[in-house]
C-alpha cells in the first residue's frame, strides 16, 4: 500500500532515487527554529543560498537491485538551437503595450510583451498576441487582488521543455490561469505556460475560441508532443474533470491521475515539476454532484455549491480566497528511464503514481 | 524529364503549375488537360510547329474520354513520364454522378490513378489532395500529421467524403509499396505515387481554393457562431513550387505542405472577400439540413471544420522533398487604395 494508501500506486520500482528525492526536507525543522529565534534577520534566506551555493554531493549510484533498468543506455538529452531571446530591458514598447504598462506596471506589460514578440500572427495553436494583451489586465487583477496569489520555488521550473503537473480544483479553471499568470510575472526568462485543456471545453462556442487566442491548447497527443517539441512550459491537470467537480468533503485530496502527460515527458526527454495550487479548492466548495442531470445535459458537472445555481449564473463567480502555488523539485524521469520507456503501462504508471505523490506532499506541507 | 502531364490545367492551380514547369529547364513536353477551352494565359506557350506545350481537352470524369486520350498514339508518341493530378477547384461546379453514385471527384481520380499505372511510360503521379480530409478534436488547435485519423464518419458531407475518397485511392497506392510507407523512397516500384495535402489556397487579389466552405464565388457564408477555426493557408505559386518538388525528388508517400501563416476563418474570409456570418449553431444545422433535402447542395456548413481548427506539421515534406514555403500571406493596399491579400516572396 502507498503512502496515500491507494493500492494503484503501489510504488514497484524498489530502490528509486525519485521516491527518496520527493521527501520531507531534513533541513525544514532547522530551518523553521531559525526563523522562529530571529524571524526578521533574514536567517532561513541565508542559509538557503550557503546550501545552493554549496557543491552538491555526488553519491555513487547504485542500480536498484529489484530493478533492471528498462533501457540501459541512457542518451544525452537533445540539444536544441535556442535563439537568443531580447531582454526585458531591450524591449521597445510600442503605444499598445505602453497603454498596457500603464494598467499594470511595466515589469509585467514588458513580461508579457516579450512573449508575445516571439508570435507572428497566430501560433500554430491559435495563440494571438493581441487577444492576449486584452485579456491579461483582467487576469492580473485577479491574480493581484481578488486571490492575492503567493508563489514560491518558481527558479525549479527549469529551461527549455518541460512539464508542470498542478492539482486542479473549483469548479473553474482559475487555477489555471492564475498559474500560468505566476509563471510570466516571476519566470526568468518570463515563459507563458501551454495548459491543457479538455476536449470539452474545446467543443464550447466562444471558449475554445478565447482560450485558443490565450494560448491554452486542447489535449490531444500531437498537440501535447508538438508543444514540448517546441521547448514550451506545458501545464497538465493530471486529474482532469474529476479535479473540479470534486465535492468538498475530498478538497486538499487529489484524485487519481492520468498517466498521458509522464508518456510525453519520458518521449520529450522533459522534466516534471510538480506545483501545488492551494486555494482553488475553496473557491468553489461543491456540495453535491448531481450526475444523473449531468449526464442528461451533457456536461461533466451539475455541481451544487453555497452560491450555485441559487444566485445564477453569478454564482459561479468564485470567491476571494487567497491562493499560494508552490513549485517542486523537477522529477527528471528520462534521466533514468529513456523514451521507449513510454510504451511501458506499469512504468508510466508507477512514474505518475510518484509525481501524485510529490504534488500532494507539497499540498499537505504548504495548507 | 521527357514529358509531364497535367490534369485540370484550365483551372487557376493547373494554370499556374503549368507555367511554372514550363520555366523548370528539365522538363520536356508539357501536355495540359483541361474541360474548357484552352486558356488565354497558354497562347504565349504554344507557338511554333511543334510547341512545348499541348493542350487537350476532354472530360476528366468520364471513361471513354480519358481512357481515349491514354491509349491514343499521340500520347504514346509524347511518352509522359509523370501525372500531375490537380483536382477540380474554384468555382467548377462538381456536376452529377457520371456513374451510379460516385461523384466527378472520385471518378476522375480513379481513372487517372488507373491509367498512370497502366501507362507503361508514366514513372511518377503526383496527386494534390485537400488536408480537409482529416478527424477534427474539439478544440481551435489539432496539431496534424500525415498518420493522423482520416475523417470516416458516415455522416459527413457528400462533398467532403469525395475529397476522403479520393485522398485514400492515392495513398493505397502510395503504400502498396513497404517501403514506400512512410520511409519515403520508392521501394523499387515502376509508379512512384506522391499525395500532396495542401491546406486552403490562396492567390493574390484575394482567391481562395480547395475550401469547402469558402470556394467559389466571393459573398458572404455562413459560419457557426462562436467558432472561428485556425485555417492554415498556402500561396498557389507555393503548390505550384511543391509540385515541382515532388516531380523531382524519389521520394513517395504522403506529405502535407503548408504556408508560413496561420488565419482564423473569419479573417481569412474578410481577406478574400467571403465575410463569414456567425450563425447559432442548431439554427445551421437545420439550414444545412434544408439545404441538402433540396438538392442545393449538402455544404460543410455544420462540420467539423466549420468549428475546429488546424494546423500542418509539414517537417516530413521538408526532409523528403525539401520543399519549404517562399511565399507569405498578408493583406497589402493595392493601386486603388483597398486592402487586398496578397502573397509575395518572402525577403530572403
Amino acid at each position: 500500500m502507498s503512502a496515500n494508501g491507494d493500492p494503484r500506486e503501489r510504488p514497484f520500482l524498489a530502490g528509486d532515487p525519485f521516491a527518496a528525492a520527493a521527501g520531507p526536507d531534513p533541513l525544514a525543522p532547522w530551518l523553521d527554529a531559525l526563523d522562529r529565534w530571529a524571524p526578521g534577520a533574514g536567517l532561513r534566506a541565508a542559509v538557503a543560498a550557503e546550501i545552493a551555493a554549496a557543491p552538491p554531493e555526488v553519491e555513487p549510484e547504485e542500480p536498484a537491485p529489484q530493478a533492471p533498468p528498462i533501457e540501459p543506455p541512457i542518451e544525452p538529452p537533445i540539444e536544441r538551437p535556442r535563439a537568443r531571446a531580447p531582454r526585458l530591458a531591450e524591449l521597445e514598447l510600442d503605444a499598445d503595450w505602453r497603454r498596457l504598462a500603464r494598467w499594470v506596471g511595466e515589469d509585467p506589460a514588458r513580461r508579457l510583451a516579450l512573449v508575445a514578440s516571439r508570435v507572428e500572427g497566430w501560433d500554430r495553436f491559435g495563440l494571438a498576441p493581441g487577444v492576449l494583451r486584452q485579456a491579461f489586465p483582467y487576469f492580473y487583477a485577479l491574480y493581484r487582488t481578488w486571490f492575492r496569489v503567493r508563489s514560491e520555488g518558481h527558479a525549479r521550473v527549469p529551461e527549455g521543455p518541460v512539464v508542470l503537473a498542478a492539482n486542479h480544483g473549483g469548479l473553474l479553471p482559475f487555477d489555471g490561469a492564475m498559474a500560468v499568470v505566476d509563471l510570466l510575472l516571476h519566470g526568468d526568462p518570463p515563459r507563458l505556460a501551454r495548459a491543457i485543456v479538455d476536449r470539452w471545453a474545446g467543443s464550447l462556442p466562444w471558449v475554445n475560441v478565447f482560450f485558443a487566442r490565450v494560448g491554452q491548447v486542447v489535449g490531444t497527443h500531437e498537440n501535447f508532443e508538438r508543444l514540448l517539441e517546441d521547448g514550451e512550459a506545458v501545464l497538465v491537470f493530471p486529474e482532469g474533470v474529476e479535479g473540479i467537480r470534486k465535492p468538498i468533503s475530498q478538497r486538499h485530496r487529489l484524485q487519481r491521475f492520468h498517466v498521458g502527460f509522464v508518456e510525453h515527458a519520458l518521449r520529450a526527454r522533459a522534466p516534471i515539476v510538480p506545483m501545488a495550487i492551494l486555494g482553488s479548492d475553496d473557491q468553489a466548495p461543491i456540495l453535491f454532484d448531481v450526475k444523473p442531470l449531468a449526464r442528461l445535459l451533457g456536461l461533466p458537472a451539475a455541481p451544487i455549491t453555497p452560491t450555485f445555481p441559487w444566485f445564477g449564473p453569478l454564482g459561479l463567480l468564485p470567491y476571494p480566497v487567497g491562493y499560494r502555488i508552490v513549485y517542486g523539485e523537477p522529477l527528471r524521469f528520462h534521466e533514468r528511464f529513456g523514451p521507449n520507456a513510454a510504451e511501458d503501462p506499469a512504468v508510466v504508471r508507477a512514474l505518475a503514481g510518484q509525481v501524485r505523490r510529490a504534488v500532494q506532499r507539497l499540498i499537505d506541507e504548504r495548507r | 524529364m521527357k514529358a509531364v502531364l497535367v490534369t485540370h490545367a484550365d483551372l487557376p492551380l493547373g494554370r499556374r503549375i503549368v507555367k511554372l514547369l514550363w520555366h523548370e529547364p528539365g522538363i520536356g513536353r508539357i501536355v495540359a488537360l483541361g474541360e474548357g477551352p484552352a486558356p488565354r494565359a497558354f497562347d504565349a506557350f504554344r507557338v511554333g510547329a511543334e510547341p512545348r506545350l499541348v493542350y487537350e481537352r476532354l472530360d476528366h470524369a468520364r471513361q471513354r474520354s480519358v481512357s481515349d486520350w491514354f491509349r491514343s498514339r499521340r500520347l504514346r508518341e509524347i511518352g509522359p513520364e509523370a501525372v500531375l493530378y490537380v483536382p477540380r477547384h474554384g468555382v467548377v461546379p462538381e456536376g452529377p454522378p457520371v456513374v451510379a453514385r460516385v461523384p466527378a471527384r472520385i471518378a476522375e481520380a480513379r481513372l487517372v490513378l488507373h491509367h498512370a499505372l497502366e501507362h507503361r511510360s508514366v514513372r511518377a503521379l503526383v496527386a494534390l489532395g485537400s488536408a480537409f480530409v482529416y478527424a477534427l478534436s474539439p478544440g481551435n488547435a489539432n496539431h496534424l500529421r500525415e498518420d493522423s485519423p482520416l475523417w470516416l464518419d458516415p455522416d459527413a458531407p457528400a462533398a467532403l467524403r469525395a475529397w476522403i475518397d479520393s485522398d485514400m485511392l492515392f495513398q493505397a497506392e502510395a503504400g502498396r509499396a513497404r517501403s514506400a510507407w512512410p520511409s519515403g523512397s520508392s521501394g523499387g516500384r515502376r509508379l512512384r505515387v506522391v499525395l500532396l495535402r495542401v491546406p486552403t489556397v490562396v492567390a493574390s487579389g484575394g482567391y481562395v481554393y480547395l475550401h469547402p466552405l469558402l470556394e467559389g464565388a466571393a459573398g458572404p457564408r455562413p459560419r457557426p457562431a462562436g467558432f472561428d477555426p485556425l485555417c492554415p493557408v498556402i500561396a498557389d505559386k507555393d503548390v505550384a513550387r511543391a509540385v515541382a518538388a515532388a516531380l523531382a525528388s524519389d521520394a513517395a508517400g504522403v506529405f502535407q505542405v503548408a504556408g508560413r501563416e496561420r488565419v482564423p476563418l473569419s479573417v481569412l474570409g474578410r481577406w478574400t472577400g467571403r465575410p463569414t456570418l456567425p450563425v447559432p449553431g442548431p439554427l445551421l444545422r437545420v439550414v444545412a439540413l434544408g439545404a441538402a433535402r433540396l438538392g442545393l447542395g449538402d455544404a460543410a456548413l455544420d462540420a467539423p471544420l466549420a468549428r475546429y481548427g488546424m494546423s500542418l506539421d509539414v517537417r516530413r515534406a521538408a526532409a523528403a522533398l525539401g520543399f519549404e514555403p517562399r511565399y507569405r500571406i498578408g493583406l497589402a493596399r493595392a493601386g486603388d487604395g483597398a486592402l487586398r491579400l496578397e502573397a509575395v516572396p518572402a525577403p530572403a
